[in-house]
């Protein structure tokens, strides 16, 4: 059925090239085949790429975002849904930013096993994000988690930043520092800092009282954890489906986020290429004749970020880490998993950073599929959103089974 | 304001603040082109205390991290101009501090499943990159500052961070940043 549905988005594809007379940057060469239809069921959930919650002050670029729901444990009645909610195959957990969340909703927080309260720091490269780990039934789509610890970042009950927290950078505590109103990270592991069930890490777990905080282990299940593994259904992974975007990009796109692999009807596995990833959640990237050993593919990156000292850079101040290109260029790429397996010849475009985004068409838009830009670590390719452009993306959860192998994988 | 790109900008490194910022940054530079290394050198000989810190500070405070850090010292790498001493810490991250042949450490690379503590690491230049850092939202997953005196580039992912910072105006000659990493 797969197979049938991607020949006639083949045929539709060339239909739309031929009729703007152009196609993948120029070089002739067909976009990839694409996704097939969007699926339906109740392990569906829409998403959205598009300026964020905050366009006109905050907007953001290529952030997947979908809406959830939270209640207050065992609660039918006090709940809240909550929108642009970014989605995160880089990180693990739910966390909400607390001035989104209802006063009257009131999450319990968490005890660490001092019996005080469970506070997180949680480390992103570019801040940090301080706040309790709550206790919330979850519902995203028609997939509930009861009394799943999330975090409540910004929550006013804890104002007081350990330095060794503050000490790993900027804080994100709040929509227009953070770009979202909470993050959804679902990647392939179940915890944010395993290590931390034995050992006291600097900058992650604090046990707090009202006015201090100590670092702390903490167990497994008090922990924030990916919250697809706690599912009490199609638990054993992700997949992500976004359709194909003009090179110029577009204002939003709207794809699905399908819980589960073979689970269900509309999430089995098919013919797909299974790549397997290490313990950092990386696989290996050949570009340019080298193999970049710690690459990623990751919802959660804004742009296509590689190191090519011949690809000239903008000059545009605020811009020069970004590609800018006379013309948008299409380079090959193979990725290969820690399994071994390679795919075929992928190929990807790079467009002028500055020209799109100064295009005045392009005002309003959240989406740009050209968008890349340098990276500093020279064995690293990360390979963002638009990665999931035109694709479907499956994400197993480690020591997951399905029909296409055992996780942690990702496969498209 | 209707162009993507200013709203972009806006979003990130040329808030209104920003604009105001970066004049006073380009001629605080040429005082620094004048004398970088010795304001470097006399500051902290004058302030011992500040020798908690290491980028930029003698390389006596590569000890003072290892202590600050719990951490254990674990290599120190020659190299013709500069020399590297490698810091694990207790979470698997490592810590590399880049120390010119006049004994001054002028660069720091990371890289781990957690993030170093980097007021420890960037010393009195911390300031200076969160002052960058909340002008740069991106994403999540990067970050670069470019200031007259002081780069930050970082890459990464939850469970996986890469970074790396150094004072440009005080690289050895010939030093090449391919080199730090």
């Amino acid at each position: 059925m797969r197979r049938m549905t991607r020949v006639v988005g083949e045929g539709l594809g060339i239909a739309l090239c031929l009729s703007a007379l152009s196609c993948g940057g120029g070089s002739g060469k067909l976009a990839p085949p694409g996704p097939p239809p969007p699926p339906t069921g109740n392990n569906v959930v829409s998403v959205i790429v598009d300026e964020g919650p905050l366009p006109t002050t905050n907007a953001t670029v290529n952030t997947l975002y979908t809406t959830i729901t939270v209640c207050f444990p065992g609660s039918a009645v006090n709940c809240q849904t909550i929108d642009h909610i970014e989605v995160d195959t880089g990180s693990y957990g739910l966390r909400i930013l607390a001035p989104v969340m209802n006063a009257t909703l009131n999450l319990p927080v968490q005890l660490a096993s001092s019996g005080n309260s469970l506070v997180e720091c949680t480390q992103f490269v570019d801040g940090y994000s301080w706040g309790p780990v709550v206790l919330a039934d979850v519902q995203i789509g028609g997939e509930t988690a009861a009394s799943l610890p999330i975090q409540s970042i910004g929550d006013p009950r804890f104002t007081t930043v350990p330095a060794d927290c503050s000490g790993t950078g900027t804080a994100e505590d709040t929509v227009a520092t953070f770009g979202a109103n909470g993050i959804l990270g679902i990647g392939p592991f179940e915890l944010d800092c395993p290590v931390c069930e034995t050992q006291v890490i600097a900058g992650t777990y604090y046990s707090c009282t009202s006015t201090t905080c100590t670092g702390t282990t903490a167990s497994a299940a008090s922990q924030v954890p990916n919250p697809v593994p706690k599912f009490a259904a199609d638990n054993n992974g992700t997949i992500i489906q976004l359709p194909s975007v003009a090179n110029a990009g577009a204002a939003t796109l709207t794809g699905t986020l399908t819980f589960g692999i073979d689970t269900q009807s509309n999430n089995a596995s098919g013919t797909e290429t299974v790549l397997t990833v290490d313990d950092e959640a990386e696989l290996t990237m050949v570009f340019n004749g080298t193999n970049w050993t710690q690459s990623f593919i990751d919802s959660g990156s804004n742009g296509i970020y590689f190191t090519d000292a011949s690809i000239s850079t903008c000059t545009t101040m605020g811009l020069t880490d970004f590609y800018c290109p006379g013309t948008n260029l299409t380079l090959p790429l193979t990725i290969q998993g820690a399994n071994g397996v390679m795919t075929n010849n992928l190929t990807f475009l790079v467009g002028n950073a500055q020209t799109m985004l100064s295009n005045p068409a392009a005002a309003n838009y959240g989406v740009f599929p050209l968008l890349a830009g340098t990276n500093p670590n020279p064995q690293s390719f990360d390979y963002g959103l638009a990665f999931f452009y035109s694709r479907r993306v499956a994400t197993a959860i480690e020591g997951a089974t399905t029909t296409a192998g055992t996780g942690p994988y990702v496969a498209f | 304001m209707s162009d993507r790109l200013v709203k972009l900008l806006n979003q990130l490194w040329l808030r209104a603040s920003n604009k105001q910022r970066m004049p006073m940054l380009i001629s605080r530079s040429h005082e620094l082109k004048a004398g970088a290394l010795c304001s470097v050198m006399l500051i902290a000989a004058l302030s011992p205390g500040l020798a908690l810190a290491t980028l930029g500070e003698p390389e006596a405070s590569v000890q003072s991290d290892v202590a600050q850090l719990q951490a254990s010292f674990k290599a120190t790498t020659p190299h013709t101009n500069f020399r590297v001493h490698e810091i694990q810490m207790p979470s698997g991250t490592a810590l590399r501090e880049y120390v010119s042949l006049d004994g001054n450490v002028f660069a720091v690379a990371w890289n781990g499943p957690y993030m170093p503590n980097l007021r420890q690491a960037l010393g009195r230049y911390f300031d200076s990159y969160v002052a960058g850092a909340k002008l740069n939202h991106l994403d999540h997953n990067h970050l670069q500052i470019l200031q007259p005196d002081l780069v930050v580039q970082a890459r990464g992912h939850m469970r996986s961070f890469y970074g790396r910072a150094y004072l440009p105006l005080a690289l050895p000659g010939g030093f090449n940043l391919g080199e730090l990493q």
